[in-house]
C-alpha cells in the first residue's frame, strides 16, 4: 500500500531518469560520429534527431554540436536532458519520504551539475566528458537505488517506469532503423555501429555476434535477446515481472495492466526473427509500441486516478 | 548633580552589555564551553572554514534548501548555518526543561477552558474580549472534545537569554512551530564537523524526537482504533518548510500526505493508495487552521480536505494540533500568561516573561508612545518578523508611522522594552565574532509532556541586529544541551 500520488511519482522518476540517459546517449554517440565530416556522419545525426522526433528539421543534422548542446541543456525544452532531470528531481522531491538518503543526493547531485551556472561551458569545454559522468552518475543512481531501497512496492513502480521508458526509447529508435520510412538508413557500418553504440549494445552484441556487424542482426540482437538489458525481449518482461509484483501488492481488482503486460511479454517472448521480418519489422515494431502506451494507461488508471466510487466503502 | 544620578539609574536599568553565553564579564570561558573553546584555539581560521564548507555542502546534498525565485533563473540556497555550537549546561536546562513543561501545561488547559466552560474569563482573570475577539480564537472549536486535554501537541517556545544571565519567554508557537528538522539536521552535521570535542562535551541526544513526536499523535488516536493511521499533510513542494515535513514523515515512517491525497467520505478520511482507500487516524497537520478545510474555514484553500473537520468533529479523525491554538500564543494573551499559569496551576511561572505593554490600555498605550525609541513594537497578529518595529534602529519616519497606527488600532499592538539578546560565537567570513542569538526548544504533549534536551538556536547574522527570523537575514546554529556530570556515574 502506498499514497497514489507517490507511486505516479516513483514511476515518473524512473521514465525521466531513463530517458535523460538515453538522450545523452544518442547525443554522444552523435557527437563523436560527427567528427568526420562524411555523409554517414550526417546520417547517423539524422537517426538521433529523428529517434528524439526532430526528422523533420534536416537542418539540425548539419550542426550536430548545437542539436546535441540543445538535447542536453536546454531548459526552454521539455525534452532535454536538463528539463528531465528537473522533473525528475521535482517528482523526488514530492516523494522524498519515500527514496533513501543515498538515492535522493545522487539525483540533487546531477540536478545540480545540469543547473550549475558553468554547466555551459563545461559542455563547450568537453562535450564527450560531460555527457560520459552524466551517464555515470545516473547509473550511480540507479546503482543505490537498488542497493539501498526495500525493493517493495515504490521501488517496483520507479523500475516500472525506468523499463517501460526504455522499451519507448529503443521501440522508437528501431522504427527510425527499420520502420516504413526508414529507407537505407542503416547504409554503411558507420550508422550500424552507431546504432549499437546509442543502445549501449556494441559490446554485447560482439560478444553474441563476433564482429560480424548486419543490419538484421542488429535488429534481432535488439529486439530478441534474453538476457541484454536493452533488449525489447529483456525490458518486456522486466515490465510484466515488477507488474505482477504491484499486483500482489495491490487488491487485484483490476486486472487491465498485468494482461496488457502479460500479452506484451508474450509476443516477444515466443516472436522470431524470420517471422517478424516476414510480416514486416514496420508493423512489429508499431504494435509494440501501441501495447507499450496502452500498459501505461491500465497503469494509471487502476493504480492513480482510479474512479473513487468504486473503491468508497459501501 | 541630579543629571548624573538620573543617568545613573537609566543605564542600571537597561543594561547595554549583552550576557555572553562563551565568556564572563571576566573574560574568562565559562566552564561548560572549556571543551570548545579549547578545540577552537588549536584550528587555524583556514581550517574553520573549511569545516564551515563541510557544513554547507551536507546541508546543499541533503536537500536542505529554500527556493529563491529570481527574475532569470531560480536557484535554492541553503538556510545559513553556523558551525559553532551553542550550549547549554545542565543545570540551566533543568530550569528551561521544567518552566517549558509547567507553561505548556497551563497553556492546554487554558486552551480546555476558553473552548468549553470559559471559567477563566468568567473569573476576569484574562478579558473576555481579548480571547473572543483574537482572529485565531476558533469558534468551531467551541465544546469538542481533545484527548488529554493536549491542544497544542507540538510547541516551539522562543527563549532569549536576558543580560542578567536569566532565560525569558520571547513568544510561543502553538500553531504549527517549524524549525525542528534543522534541529535534527545541525546536529548530525556538527558531529561530522567537531566529532571529538562532541564525545568529549557530553551532549544529549535529541534523535529520539522523531519516534517521540510518533508516539505522542498515536496517543491521540480513539483507543478503539488499533494501529492508528498516522499521516503528516503537507501544503505541498513549493512550501518553504517542504523538507521538514518530508524529513519528519520519512523519519517517522508514515505517509506524507497532501490535501489533493485526501477523501472524506461519512465523516471519515481517507487516502488515496493504490490499493484504493484507506482509512486515517491522525493528522499532523503542517497546514495553517483556515485552510485545512474549505467547508468550514477558508472556502479558497486548495491545501485541505472539504469535510475533514465535520470528521473531527465527529471523533473519527485527530487533527494535531488542534484548530484554535492559536488563541494560547496570541501576543496580546501572551501578556496574561504568568497569571494563566497561577489560575490553573497555583504555581509562579518559572520562566519569566519579557515586559509586556497592551496597547489596548490607554495608560499604557500612551507610556509606549512617549518611548517608542526604547521599545520593540509589534503588531498582535504578525510573525515572522514581519510588522514590527524596533525602536532604538528605526528612524524618526518609521516610529511616526507606527505611532500613527498605534492610535488607530490600539488593540492590535503591543510594546516590549528592547532586550539585548545574549550572544554567542560564530564564524563569520574567517573570523569569529559575537552575534546575537535566541533559542527554540520544541515540547510534545499527547499523554505526557516531553520535552527534547535540545534547540533551535537562531542567531542574527548582521552584526549588531536583534532580528533572528531566517527570513530577515537569520541564520541557525546546533544547540548542545549537556550531561549532568552525577548523572554520569555508574
Amino acid at each position: 500500500m502506498m499514497l497514489a500520488r507517490v507511486a505516479d511519482s516513483l514511476y515518473w522518476i524512473g521514465r525521466y531518469v531513463e530517458r535523460a540517459e538515453h538522450l545523452c546517449r544518442l547525443s554522444d554517440v552523435m557527437l563523436t560520429a560527427t567528427l568526420d565530416r562524411t555523409e554517414s556522419a550526417t546520417q547517423v545525426a539524422r537517426i538521433a534527431l529523428a529517434a528524439v522526433g526532430d526528422e523533420a528539421d534536416l537542418k539540425k543534422a548539419q550542426d550536430p554540436y548545437e542539436a546535441a548542446r540543445a538535447l542536453v541543456l536546454d531548459r526552454e525544452d521539455t525534452g532535454s536532458v536538463a528539463s528531465s532531470l528537473g522533473f525528475a528531481r521535482e517528482n523526488a522531491r514530492q516523494v522524498r519520504d519515500q527514496i533513501t538518503t543515498e538515492t535522493w543526493e545522487r539525483l540533487n547531485m546531477i540536478h545540480f551539475r545540469m543547473t550549475d551556472p558553468n554547466a555551459g561551458r563545461a559542455f563547450a569545454d568537453g562535450s564527450q566528458a560531460f555527457l560520459h559522468d552524466t551517464i555515470a552518475d545516473l547509473h550511480l543512481f540507479k546503482g543505490a537505488a537498488d542497493a539501498t531501497m526495500s525493493h517493495g512496492e515504490g521501488w517496483r513502480f520507479l523500475l516500472l517506469g525506468v523499463y517501460l521508458e526504455r522499451a519507448q526509447l529503443i521501440g522508437s529508435l528501431l522504427e527510425v532503423c527499420f520502420g516504413e520510412k526508414s529507407k537505407r538508413i542503416l547504409a554503411d557500418h558507420t550508422a550500424q555501429t552507431s546504432l549499437l553504440r546509442m543502445s549501449c549494445a556494441l559490446e554485447p552484441y560482439l560478444r553474441v555476434y563476433t564482429a560480424d556487424i548486419r543490419p538484421d542482426l542488429i535488429l534481432e540482437f535488439l529486439l530478441l535477446d534474453d538476457d541484454f538489458p536493452r533488449s525489447m525481449r529483456f525490458c518486456t518482461a522486466r515490465i510484466e515481472e515488477h507488474l505482477a509484483s504491484i499486483g500482489r501488492h495491490a487488491d487485484a481488482e483490476s486486472p487491465g495492466p498485468d494482461r496488457l503486460a502479460g500479452r506484451l511479454r508474450a509476443r516477444l517472448q515466443y516472436a522470431d526473427i524470420d517471422e517478424v521480418q516476414a510480416g514486416g519489422a514496420s508493423v512489429f515494431l508499431a504494435a509494440i509500441l501501441d501495447e507499450c502506451a496502452a500498459v501505461h494507461k491500465a497503469v494509471y488508471e487502476a493504480f492513480v486516478a482510479y474512479p473513487l466510487e468504486q473503491r468508497l466503502p459501501a | 548633580m541630579a543629571k548624573a544620578e538620573r543617568a545613573e539609574t537609566a543605564a542600571a536599568q537597561s543594561p547595554a552589555i549583552p550576557y555572553d553565553e562563551m565568556r564572563g564579564l571576566d573574560g574568562k570561558v565559562r566552564p561548560h564551553y572549556a571543551e570548545l573553546a579549547a578545540r577552537i584555539e588549536t584550528l587555524s581560521s583556514e581550517e574553520l572554514s573549511e569545516r564551515q564548507r563541510t557544513l554547507e555542502r551536507f546541508f546543499l546534498l541533503q536537500g536542505i534548501t529554500f527556493t529563491v525565485y529570481g527574475a532569470e533563473s531560480t536557484t535554492e540556497r541553503i538556510i545559513p548555518t553556523d558551525l559553532l555550537p551553542r550550549i547549554i549546561s545542565a543545570e540551566e536546562w533543568k530550569v528551561i526543561e521544567t518552566g517549558l513543561t509547567q507553561r505548556l501545561k497551563a497553556l492546554n488547559m487554558f486552551l480546555a477552558d476558553i473552548y468549553s466552560g470559559q471559567q477563566i474569563l468568567m473569573d476576569g482573570v484574562v478579558p473576555r474580549d481579548l480571547v473572543l475577539n483574537a482572529p485565531s480564537y476558533q469558534r468551531a472549536m467551541q465544546n469538542l472534545y481533545v484527548p488529554h486535554q493536549a491542544y497544542a501537541n507540538v510547541c516551539g517556545s522562543d527563549l532569549i537569554r536576558q543580560p542578567d544571565g536569566t532565560f525569558a519567554v520571547l513568544e510561543d508557537n502553538l500553531r504549527v512551530p517549524s524549525g525542528v528538522s534543522y534541529m535534527l539536521a545541525n546536529r548530525e552535521a556538527s558531529k561530522r564537523v567537531f566529532p571529538g570535542t562532541f564525545r568529549g562535551a557530553g551532549v544529549r541526544p535529541i534523535d529520539r524526537y522523531p519516534d517521540m513526536l510518533l508516539t505522542t499523535l498515536k496517543s491521540m488516536a480513539a483507543d478503539w482504533r488499533p494501529n492508528p493511521q498516522v499521516v503528516v499533510l503537507t501544503p505541498g513542494v513549493y512550501n518553504s518548510a517542504y523538507f521538514e515535513h518530508a524529513y519528519l514523515a520519512r523519519l517517522m515512517g508514515v505517509p506524507l500526505v497532501e490535501g489533493r491525497d485526501l477523501v472524506v467520505h461519512d465523516n471519515m478520511v481517507y487516502m488515496r493508495t493504490t490499493t484504493g482507500l484507506r482509512r486515517i487516524d491522525v493528522i499532523y497537520r503542517r497546514v495553517d487552521d483556515d485552510f485545512i478545510d474549505p467547508l468550514t474555514f477558508r472556502r479558497d484553500s486548495g491545501l485541505g480536505a472539504a469535510g475533514l473537520f465535520n470528521a473531527y468533529r465527529a471523533g473519527n479523525v485527530v487533527i494535531c494540533n488542534a484548530p484554535g491554538t492559536g488563541v494560547a500564543d496570541d501576543k496580546a494573551v501572551y501578556a496574561y500568561v504568568p497569571e494563566i499559569i497561577r489560575y490553573y496551576l497555583g504555581e509562579d511561572a518559572i520562566l519569566p516573561n519579557i515586559e509586556t505593554f497592551l496597547c489596548r490600555e490607554p495608560a499604557q498605550l500612551s507610556h509606549v508612545l512617549a518611548n517608542l525609541d526604547k521599545f520593540v513594537v509589534k503588531a498582535v497578529g504578525a510573525s515572522g518578523g514581519y510588522g514590527m518595529l524596533v525602536g532604538p534602529h528605526s528612524t524618526k519616519a518609521q516610529q511616526a508611522e507606527f505611532a500613527a497606527a498605534l492610535k488607530a488600532d490600539p488593540d492590535n499592538y503591543i510594546a516590549q522594552p528592547t532586550i539585548q539578546l545574549s550572544t554567542g560565537p560564530c564564524l563569520i567570513g574567517n573570523e569569529i565574532d559575537a552575534r546575537h542569538v535566541d533559542l527554540r526548544p520544541f515540547i510534545l504533549s499527547g499523554d505526557k509532556i516531553v520535552v527534547t534536551p535540545g534547540a533551535l538556536t537562531r542567531v542574527a547574522l548582521r552584526k549588531g541586529s536583534l532580528v533572528v527570523n531566517s527570513s530577515q537575514g537569520g541564520g541557525s546554529k546546533d544547540t548542545w544541551v549537556l550531561t549532568d556530570r552525577k548523572d554520569l556515574q555508574p
